[in-house]
């Protein structure tokens, strides 16, 4: 699939690779060269680029009156974004890192996800909010979480998780046109920046043209045999890491990246354990009430016979994300976590 | 033949050094005249390194190497 492996004898044709977060600014500068209602608003949007590069050149593109960099109120910003939106505009909001949404929750909740349902349907709020989410470099309980389970858990908006640059381009695109509020939370470890730890999947083919990746999709990346792993985001290059591990010892997985929380792609999931008969379910969110207790239910409601072993999951124990890197890595779910869960499953 | 020079980031500074940090384009792939074959990282400044002509790209560092401005990262034939 990468250029690389192709290009040992010859020069292969042109196929053009992008990193997650220029995957991400390339879907946002068609979306506002498409559509002059479309623009994008937070803190530091504009010069900086977004601190994860998710707005790098846009100010230079589109000018101050469409790349605004706001003052540090998130309730303030992401409220003036609702509005914009229920008069017709269609603004991508950035909140800096998901970690801050108790100072904008009343925005989100109350007003974004809620206006359409309280008009009987008359006013949409197509808004798209961004945000960064995701531990792994010691930046501290307030600035480590993904939350992507609260959100979802709360009625009237989607969800999106892009785990690849061009599931970034496509589920941006997607978002950008959808009438309905959506969540998009990338992961600073998928971006591809080169302050980073390297991650050689956060640079992959990106399609040049209109690319959209239909929002409520999830995506068999890995086909498998024996265990379905159900996961999204950085855990999905880990759980590919684990399956080419385990492939050589006879550990066939199949790898579920769900792309969308909301709506959720359960018809993909049962599929796959229809076939491998067992699941591990990998969450960089926290354990107890979200993403691997509503998968594992959502099996267990439709279809308990489809379990030849109980399931399980991978997920960060009830506890803030420490800052220090040993205790850190003890929490997330790392290849290591993955690999022996997928050991357990198979009763190798 | 094209060389690929290391971007110059510093005026005040000839030997100013960066670090390869992420080829977007493999030893031996085509690319074309704009494409995006390189970013390059100084301190805290990274630049785009688009490529100069159109042909197949031959790199001569690796991710991650420590190159002074203006130094050949990669050739186009």
């Amino acid at each position: 699939m990468t250029l690389t492996d192709a290009s040992a004898s010859s020069a292969t044709p042109t196929t053009r690779k992008l990193t997650t977060a220029k995957a991400m600014v390339e879907a946002i500068a068609q979306e506002m060269e498409r559509d002059d209602d479309v623009f994008v608003l937070g803190e530091d949007v504009g010069a900086y680029g977004g601190i994860f590069s998710s707005t790098t050149g846009l100010l230079d593109r589109f000018g101050p009156k469409r790349v605004i960099d706001t003052p540090i109120s998130e309730t303030a910003f992401i409220g003036a974004a609702v509005g914009a939106a229920v008069e017709g505009l269609r603004p991508i909001v950035e909140l800096m890192f998901v970690d801050f949404f108790g100072v904008c929750m009343d925005q989100i909740y109350n007003h974004m996800a809620k206006i359409h349902f309280e008009s009987g349907g008359n006013v949409k709020v197509p808004l798209v909010l961004t945000t960064a989410v995701g531990g792994g470099y010691s930046d501290g309980a307030q600035h480590s979480q993904c939350l992507w389970g609260t959100f979802a858990h709360l009625p009237g908006m989607k969800v999106v998780v892009p785990s690849n640059p061009a599931d970034a381009k496509g589920l941006m695109t997607a978002a950008v046109r959808d009438d309905n509020p959506v969540v998009y939370l990338f992961h600073k470890g998928v971006m591809g920046l080169p302050w980073m730890a390297k991650n050689r999947r956060s640079v992959g083919p990106v399609p040049e043209g209109e690319h959209v990746v239909p929002i409520g999709k999830a995506n068999v990346v890995r086909p498998g045999s024996d265990v379905t792993v159900v996961t999204l985001s950085l855990s999905v290059h880990h759980a590919l890491d684990v399956a080419e591990e385990l492939a050589p010892q006879g550990v066939d997985c199949e790898v579920v990246d769900l792309r969308s929380l909301v709506p959720l792609d359960t018809d993909t999931i049962l599929e796959s354990v229809g076939r491998t008969g067992r699941l591990l379910v990998v969450d960089e969110d926290y354990l107890s009430f979200g993403l691997s207790g509503e998968i594992i239910a959502r099996v267990a409601e439709r279809d308990p016979g489809l379990l030849r072993a109980p399931a399980a999951r991978v997920a960060v124990p009830d506890v803030p994300i420490p800052y220090a890197r040993p205790l850190e890595y003890a929490v997330l779910p790392t290849p290591d976590r993955i690999r022996r869960a997928v050991l357990d499953l198979v009763g190798a | 033949m094209t060389d690929v020079a290391f971007p110059r980031v510093s005026e005040n500074d000839p030997d100013a050094e960066g670090v390869l940090a992420t080829w977007f384009a493999g030893d031996g792939d085509r690319v074309g005249e704009g494409d995006l074959i390189a970013e390059v990282a100084v301190d805290k400044v990274d630049v785009e390194v688009p490529a100069p002509a159109a042909g197949v790209l031959r790199l001569l560092v690796q991710e991650g190497e420590v190159v002074k401005q203006g130094e050949p990262i990669a050739r186009i034939e």
